[in-house]
């Protein structure tokens, strides 16, 4: 019965169907972005590892990392976990979604790890993100309240 | 106000315009904390639309970055101005 109702369906509907979950499989890699932040109550070259750590995690679950930025030691604006100050590392990385639970479950695990944030990026943030490289982020207060001096006429 | 011509404030009168809009950004990075603190006020809070005039989609965007940057530390969740 299935099959005489599959008969029935226009070959190339049928086809088009096909292809798109066939590009859905290949597509299965995402870029993300992460930031997390590390324990600052650790001496230097705990920091260095626990960054190597966290790269050869995603690295072992098929991620591709593209850029590491190392902010340093930066002040909270708020007290967490009763620290004033803490070990920031931003990067970004294409990896296939699965991979993403896994990371997160071996950080959540880390103690030397106090917060995390991965985001997944779409197509309006990838072109924020091309802006970025390029350095061409238009600054929103560049263009400052020059409408002061116009005249309206209605 | 408008259609009097002699109002004296007609030439005085702002007609508010997003910002993001205006520079035509897409996405609004947590990261930009510069930014983001420009819109909210110094107790930390998100100032409405009604104050800053940005628009729907963007004020939309700019909440969800002012609290990822809250959880990271970046920005506070309420700031305790001397009285």
């Amino acid at each position: 019965m299935a099959s005489l109702l599959l008969g029935k369906v226009p070959g190339r509907l049928f086809s088009s169907l096909k292809t798109t979950k066939e590009t859905h499989t290949e597509m299965s890699k995402n870029y993300y972005e992460f930031t997390y932040i590390i324990n600052p109550v650790l001496e230097e070259d705990k920091f260095k590892e626990t960054v190597d750590k966290v790269n050869k995690l995603i690295e072992d679950n098929g991620g591709e990392i593209e850029e590491v930025d190392e902010w340093g030691l930066r002040p909270f604006a708020y007290e967490m976990d009763s620290k004033g100050n803490g070990f920031y590392v931003n990067m970004y990385f294409t990896a296939p979604g699965e991979a993403i639970a896994e990371i997160e479950r071996q950080l959540r695990i880390d103690d030397n790890v106090m917060r995390y944030l991965t985001l997944k990026y779409d197509a309006k943030m990838l072109r924020h993100r091309e802006l970025q490289k390029k350095n061409e982020v238009p600054d929103i207060f560049a263009i400052e309240d020059e409408e002061d001096n116009e005249e309206d006429d209605d | 106000m408008i259609k009097n011509p002699s109002h004296p404030k007609k030439n005085q009168r702002k007609v508010k315009q997003c910002k993001f809009t205006r520079a035509g950004l897409e996405y609004i990075d947590y990261k930009d904390t510069e930014t983001l603190q420009r819109f909210t006020n110094d107790q930390g809070k998100i100032l409405p639309r009604r104050v800053t005039g940005t628009s729907a989609r963007h004020q939309r965007q700019l909440t969800i970055a002012v609290k990822r940057a809250r959880f990271l530390g970046l920005m506070p969740y309420v700031a305790d101005n001397l009285r």
